[in-house]
């Protein structure tokens, strides 16, 4: 999942883009009210992290004209401003949620999960396809009742491609929702890390008596096939 | 006790009424002694025309005198009779009125040439007033209204009761005392009733007061239906509400944005903690994030130092230690904590200050000054571009900076507390204080501090002393 952080402080900024990139996110990272809003309007971002006081552009600024160009992406405020007026202007404006400064970085990411996975239209954090459970709290995933170990690149392409399971996802949506600006751009990474991850799950492999779970659709993209699943 | 504090109505009332009463009543005493007088004047009028009536019918007739009585009703009923007695010179008595039945009225002792009245118990008891009157006798002669005076004299009295007039006294002062009471009564009540009309717009004025409490000063108290006596005790009520929320208004933004700048490096520092915890991490990683910790805490020590110099010098307890302090070093010291913030945002620094350059003045203050002027700088200083310290012509120290300019509305209110320029332009940690506590401990180091914008579109902070000539700012 990819997350646009708006904050000003620098010391914050690093901290937050650290944890969330610890957390398996894909973080981009900006101090600059008006660059935040360029950048949200230049990549499909899942989550955009917002301070309200921000240098140029202020945060609920950028989330109401985020808003007006029609974008989707979950919104979590998050601000020193503490009174219930401020809550209520910036939930009023199309936040998903509302953080007051300082939170525990534990919280941000559970509301972050929860706001994402809504986003999909999913209701708890664990997905279990078939013989396929993905729990994106604890960042697990098992095959046939076994663990499966994933980095947490190959953890965020599973889990995206699992949200979006039966659809076909792109290349480029895939750059865009598991990559950060910090990734080194390659024409085949993402290639590369389906290899990996096809591998890790055993995934269609002689022996392993599963199936293929990850498709490949030539020209086209990838997508997750789940039978008995949606 | 309140004994002393007595209601505005009673007192009121009780002033009015006491008023009335030596009003009412002097004019009362007054009408009385008119009324008396009048009634007696009309009676001794009477009085004196019966009298001569009297000695009109008695007649010197050359050695004899004649009373020739003409019935008059008055001197002849049983009840409530009039009198009269006349006498000649030596006392011989020459008439008596039927009413007399034989009886005498006093006579007047010297008789004078004037009617003289006198009061008198009338022969049958009752309270009277009698006219006296001596006159010359009347001798009439056989021709035609030709009356001659005779050198013998007739001395006539004549008495009647008082009561008619007692009677109409009295009468007079029953209406007076019945007027009187009325009026007294009527204007009591009135005053009552117009002071509790005053009074009840001043309760319900109290009324509203005790709806004011101290987060909502507001509404203010009407004035347009108040009596005038209290309109201006509301206007200035009125007045001090406004103060009060303005003050009230400033110390909410003054908290909120100290809480704001106070969350902001504590959020910093708890995700900064969390992170680091999060998993296990090489000795480098720990070092990095604990030096980067320990910048977070050396901002937050600034802002609690500033707060609490604040304070000092809002409560007055400033204690002044002149000592010599070398300028370039203090500077030096002053910029390290913005070390950090000025390579995050690629601004240069440069202290030009000559390493001799000493000033006897407290060291301590002078630190919070110049720490904020540079945190000032670094902090507003657009990325990229570069901090100076020099001294200048006139200045002990200034403070240059590549800018942008200070907004030409904000500029006169610089060093005032809880002014900053654009709140989304700060990067650092600022709300409000930091210049306004500089200028405040200036005043008190007897430095003058000012800001201007320079030509080349930046920002200069200078440091004068305070009786130095100044330039154009």
């Amino acid at each position: 999942m990819r997350v646009l952080l708006v904050e000003d402080y620098q010391p914050l900024a690093r901290a937050l883009a650290q944890g969330l990139r610890e957390a398996g996110y894909a973080v981009d990272a900006t101090a600059d009210g008006r660059q935040g809003l360029a950048l949200a309007g230049a990549n499909g971002y899942d989550a955009l992290v917002l301070d309200v006081m921000v240098p140029e552009l202020d945060g609920l600024a950028i989330l109401r004209r985020v808003r007006a160009a029609g974008s989707s992406a979950a919104v979590v405020i998050i601000t020193a401003r503490d009174q219930v007026a401020d809550r209520i202007a910036g939930l009023d404006l199309g936040a998903d949620d509302y953080l007051v400064k300082p939170f525990a970085l534990d919280e941000l990411l559970a509301r972050l999960r929860a706001v994402i996975r809504r986003r999909y239209q999913a209701t708890t954090n664990v997905l279990a396809l078939g013989d396929l459970v993905i729990d994106s709290a604890s960042r697990a995933v098992k095959r046939a009742g076994k663990p499966v170990p994933l980095s947490a690149r190959e953890f965020a392409l599973l889990e995206y491609l699992a949200l979006r399971r039966g659809q076909i996802v792109t290349r480029t949506e895939i750059w865009e929702h598991v990559y950060d600006f910090a990734a080194e751009p390659s024409s085949n990474v993402v290639d590369v890390y389906v290899g990996y991850l096809r591998r890790k799950l055993g995934d269609g492999a002689p022996g392993t008596g599963t199936r293929r779970l990850i498709r490949t659709h030539r020209g086209l993209g990838y997508s997750l096939e789940i039978e008995g699943a949606k | 006790m309140s004994g002393v504090r007595r209601s505005l109505r009673v007192r009121m009332t009780a002033s009015l009424v006491a008023v009335l009463i030596l009003a009412l009543g002097t004019l009362s005493v007054v009408v009385d002694q008119v009324v008396w007088r009048a009634l007696v004047q009309q009676l001794d009028a009477q009085l004196a025309d019966d009298a001569s009536a009297v000695a009109g019918m008695a007649e010197d007739e050359g050695p004899t005198v004649d009373f020739e009585y003409e019935s008059l009703p008055d001197f002849e009923r049983s009840q409530r009779p009039a009198y009269f007695q006349a006498w000649l010179d030596d006392g011989q008595v020459l008439a008596r009125s039927p009413s007399l039945q034989g009886r005498d009225l006093p006579r007047p002792a010297p008789p004078g040439a004037a009617t003289r009245f006198f009061a008198l118990t009338l022969p049958d008891g009752r309270p009277g007033r009698a006219a006296g009157l001596r006159q010359p006798l009347r001798i009439e002669e056989s021709g035609p209204g030709a009356v001659r005076s005779s050198s013998r004299h007739v001395t006539v009295v004549v008495a009647q009761g008082t009561e008619k007039l007692r009677a109409a006294l009295g009468s007079v002062r029953r209406w007076l005392a019945l007027s009187v009471g009325l009026t007294m009564l009527a204007a009591a009540l009135a005053v009552v009733a117009s002071v509790s009309r005053g009074l009840r717009a001043a309760r319900d004025v109290a009324a509203r007061v005790a709806q004011i409490d101290a987060s909502s000063p507001g509404p203010f108290l009407p004035t347009q239906h108040l009596p005038d006596e209290l309109v201006p005790l509301v206007d200035k009520v009125n007045e001090l509400l406004a103060r009060i929320e303005a003050s009230f208004a400033r110390e909410r933004r003054f908290t909120a944005d100290v809480s704001h700048e106070l969350r902001t490096p504590l959020a910093a520092l708890r995700t900064m903690i969390e992170v680091a915890l999060r998993k296990t991490r090489g000795p480098r990683e720990y070092a990095s994030a604990i030096s980067e910790m320990g910048d977070v805490v050396g901002q937050m020590q600034g802002l609690c130092e500033n707060l609490l110099a604040l304070a000092r010098l809002d409560a007055g307890a400033v204690p002044v230690r002149a000592q010599p302090v070398a300028l370039r070093a203090l500077v030096d010291e002053c910029w390290r904590p913005f070390q950090a913030l000025a390579r995050e945002r690629g601004l240069t620094f440069t202290n030009e200050l000559d390493g001799d350059a000493t000033v006897t003045t407290d060291r301590e203050h002078l630190r919070i000054i110049v720490s904020n002027l540079l945190s000032n700088a670094a902090s507003y200083t657009a990325g990229g571009g570069w901090i100076v310290v020099r001294s200048g012509a006139s200045s002990l120290l200034q403070v240059d900076d590549s800018g942008p300019g200070i907004p030409a509305d904000v500029l006169p209110h610089l060093f005032e507390r809880f002014v900053r320029g654009d709140p989304a332009r700060s990067a650092g940690v600022h709300c409000g204080i930091g210049l306004a506590l500089a200028r405040g401990l200036g005043d008190i180091l007897r430095l003058a501090l000012s800001a201007q914008n320079t030509q080349e579109g930046g920002v200069s902070f200078q440091v004068r002393a305070a009786d130095a000539s100044s330039p154009a700012s």
